[in-house]
């Protein structure tokens, strides 16, 4: 026998955007799982949203219900989600109340019942809601056991995929002989996180092919539920090789600084305190973007879209013409409770729809505050998720994060950052001459060459405006208090060769 | 409104016209037991029972009963059993003079009321793609509907 005579389980689509990456493709066919969590957690709407996927006339999906909510009033609810098809009912999708047997037989008979109406329907999909209302009925953990193994072999064998939905409390996961017949366990919990609920999905096991492990958020809306892989959707994903273009910001003086532009594909930290011009670099730079016709992605948090385009215009750049075009989306990403997953697949949906080079995210801090608590602890460590993954896929990110000035210190981020970004780009305030004036310098460029001038600039009608040559008559630029020095006057031009620092 | 009388909206009646229509029609051609009204009655019954449980369908019976009494003095007698099947329909009959069409009027006006209540908690598209799992597709084509009224 060859690995040719293996058998292919099939990959059924879970009907829930985002979660079939998640488990590895889509569910295995004829496996027989379990949906665990607590009341309120989305367990009838991931099997609704799978059975809504799969069942058509010839292969239909039997939906029982047990005790609880009642069908009349499940449909009701379920109803308003977008997936739901009302013409699925009943010939496709078959809902059958068990409550009367559960309530006056044994187990015995609720298996009969189920499996009478396997044999007369031929279902594809089966599903038994809420399974754990049946196990709470006293009866001996063996009578349980073998209830389920029964039910699992018979299923199988009528190759059914098959549903069972529970209410089981955290503690409840460890030694319970009842997950060890499953082929799947997905665990869903709802966890509030000081004013925030953060929704999570786990697949604790799936026989027979790799899912993502760990915690994958999820958000439930009209659409019914949306899952947010920790990989954001670029598993096997071969990052693309490094690339040699530069990308320009328009300014021609600091192209010069950063050798020609910064390298696609980079991740550019601008760090500056408040007013220095951050977001007017990032906006120079996805304009210059459009101009040589590459599309890009504006996500911002502190502003409105239509703000944004407008400070454009008031430095002569057309935001407004572009997004018309469908060559620049500006993402306001602002809801309560978001998750870097969430934003991560916003941003890749809009790279995707628009095929963007170019991405802005203004401000870092912005971008923090609209986490929910939780996410705020791991955001170092999204962050790094993030970065990594856009710029594996060839897109050049530049980051704008607000520094606290000091002037005992020159920090680059407030985040600890620094080690993820390819480029560094510091502005701040120096006090000259009875003036409080703005200097630029790169800090870091990984895998090229930068200037190693401090330049000074100015905001203007036209945006970042780096004005004459480098300054060489201060001393102590960087510390913001500079001490006037009459070495020598500036010199002609940033010299490439002397100011210039080369890492490989 | 106090004072004033509800009646079951006009679509749900009309719907109930149709139903209890067809099983006139099929009542004429086999050996069907009881009332078109009652057969209706007992289609919903059973697949509402086995989609929703008895004590679901009991309720919703309950309760159209009711809406129905307050419509009709002719169903006073009328009860839901555990069961959700009725109870009382031959103490009526007995004790009051009813013609065909008053049996056919209360059927109507208590099978109206039933669906209207499952046409207020599962919309109207559900509700008729339960109704087509026991009754078939031409009982809801509005053409017949027409055709009905204008003979």
């Amino acid at each position: 026998m060859n690995t040719q005579d293996k058998v292919k389980i099939n990959k059924l689509p879970t009907g829930v955007p985002g979660l079939d990456e998640i488990v590895g493709g889509g569910l295995p066919e004829f496996s027989f799982n379990i949906i665990a969590g607590a009341p309120g957690s989305g367990k009838t709407t991931l099997a609704h949203q799978f059975v809504f996927a799969n069942a058509t006339p010839e292969r239909p999906a039997l939906y029982f219900t047990v005790l609880g909510e009642s069908s009349i009033k499940m449909l009701r609810y379920q109803q308003q989600y977008t997936f739901f098809d009302p013409d699925k009912l009943p010939d496709a999708i078959r809902f059958i109340n068990l409550s009367q047997v559960v309530l006056e037989q044994d187990l015995g008979a609720v298996l009969k019942e189920i499996t009478d109406e396997v044999e007369k329907t031929n279902p594809a999909v089966v599903v038994v809601d809420s399974f754990r209302t049946m196990v709470r009925k006293p009866q001996s953990d063996m009578e349980l056991q073998s209830f389920i193994q029964r039910l699992a072999l018979f299923l199988a064998s009528w190759q059914a995929t098959t549903f069972l939905i529970g209410e089981y409390a955290e503690d409840e996961l460890r030694d319970n002989p009842i997950f060890t017949v499953a082929d799947g366990l997905f665990w869903l919990r709802q966890t509030p996180e000081r004013n925030s609920i953060v929704r999570k999905l786990q697949i604790i096991k799936l026989r027979g092919q790799d899912s993502v492990p760990g915690l994958h958020t999820f958000r439930i809306t009209d659409a019914g539920m949306q899952a947010f892989s920790r990989t954001f959707g670029l598993t096997g994903h071969v990052k693309d090789p490094p690339s040699h273009r530069r990308l320009c910001f328009g300014i021609p003086e600091l192209d010069q600084m950063l050798g020609g532009g910064v390298r696609e594909g980079d991740s550019v930290l601008v760090a500056g305190s408040s007013g220095t011009g951050k977001s007017v670099l990032a906006t120079q730079f996805i304009a210059e973007g459009i101009r040589k016709g590459e599309p890009g992605i504006v996500a911002v948090f502190e502003e409105r879209p239509q703000a944004y385009a407008e400070r454009a215009t008031s430095l002569g750049l057309d935001l407004e013409t572009p997004q018309k075009d469908g060559k620049l989306k500006i993402l306001y990403l602002r809801p309560l409770d978001l998750s870097v997953d969430e934003t991560m697949h916003a941003i890749l949906d809009a790279v995707q729809r628009i095929g963007a080079k170019r991405l802005v995210i203004d401000s870092l801090a912005g971008f923090e505050m609209a986490l929910s608590p939780g996410f705020r602890a791991d955001f170092r460590e999204s962050l790094y998720r993030m970065i990594f993954a856009l710029t594996g896929i060839g897109v050049t990110i530049l980051s704008t994060v607000e520094v606290d000035e000091s002037f005992t210190e020159f920090p680059f981020s407030t985040y600890s950052i620094s080690f993820l970004t390819d480029d560094i780009i510091r502005l701040r305030y120096v006090s000259i001459d009875g003036q409080l004036r703005k200097i630029m310098v790169v800090i870091k460029m990984r895998g090229g060459n930068h200037a190693k001038d401090i330049r000074e600039y100015e905001i203007t009608d036209k945006g970042v405006v780096i004005l004459g040559k480098r300054l060489t008559n201060y001393q102590g630029l960087i510390s913001g208090i500079p001490v006037y020095s009459d070495l020598s006057k500036s010199t002609e031009e940033p010299s490439l060769d002397t100011g210039m620092e080369h890492k490989s | 409104m106090r004072g004033r009388k509800m009646t079951a909206l006009p679509q749900m009646r009309d719907l109930a016209n149709r139903l209890l229509d067809y099983e006139a029609g099929m009542g004429k051609a086999s050996e069907s037991v009881g009332s078109p009204a009652l057969r209706v009655y007992e289609k919903l019954r059973q697949n509402l029972s086995s989609f929703a449980g008895a004590t679901a369908f009991q309720s919703l019976a309950f309760r159209a009963l009711t809406q129905a009494k307050s419509e009709t003095s002719a169903l006073w007698a009328v009860q839901v059993a555990a069961d959700g099947s009725l109870q009382g329909l031959g103490t009526i009959d007995a004790q009051t003079e009813m013609g065909q069409d008053w049996a056919g009027e209360r059927g109507i006006i208590l099978i109206a009321r039933l669906l209207g209540l499952l046409r207020i908690f599962l919309g109207e598209a559900l509700t008729l793609s339960l109704l087509r799992s026991a009754w078939p597709s031409e009982v809801f084509d509005d053409r017949n509907s027409a055709q009905r009224r204008s003979a």
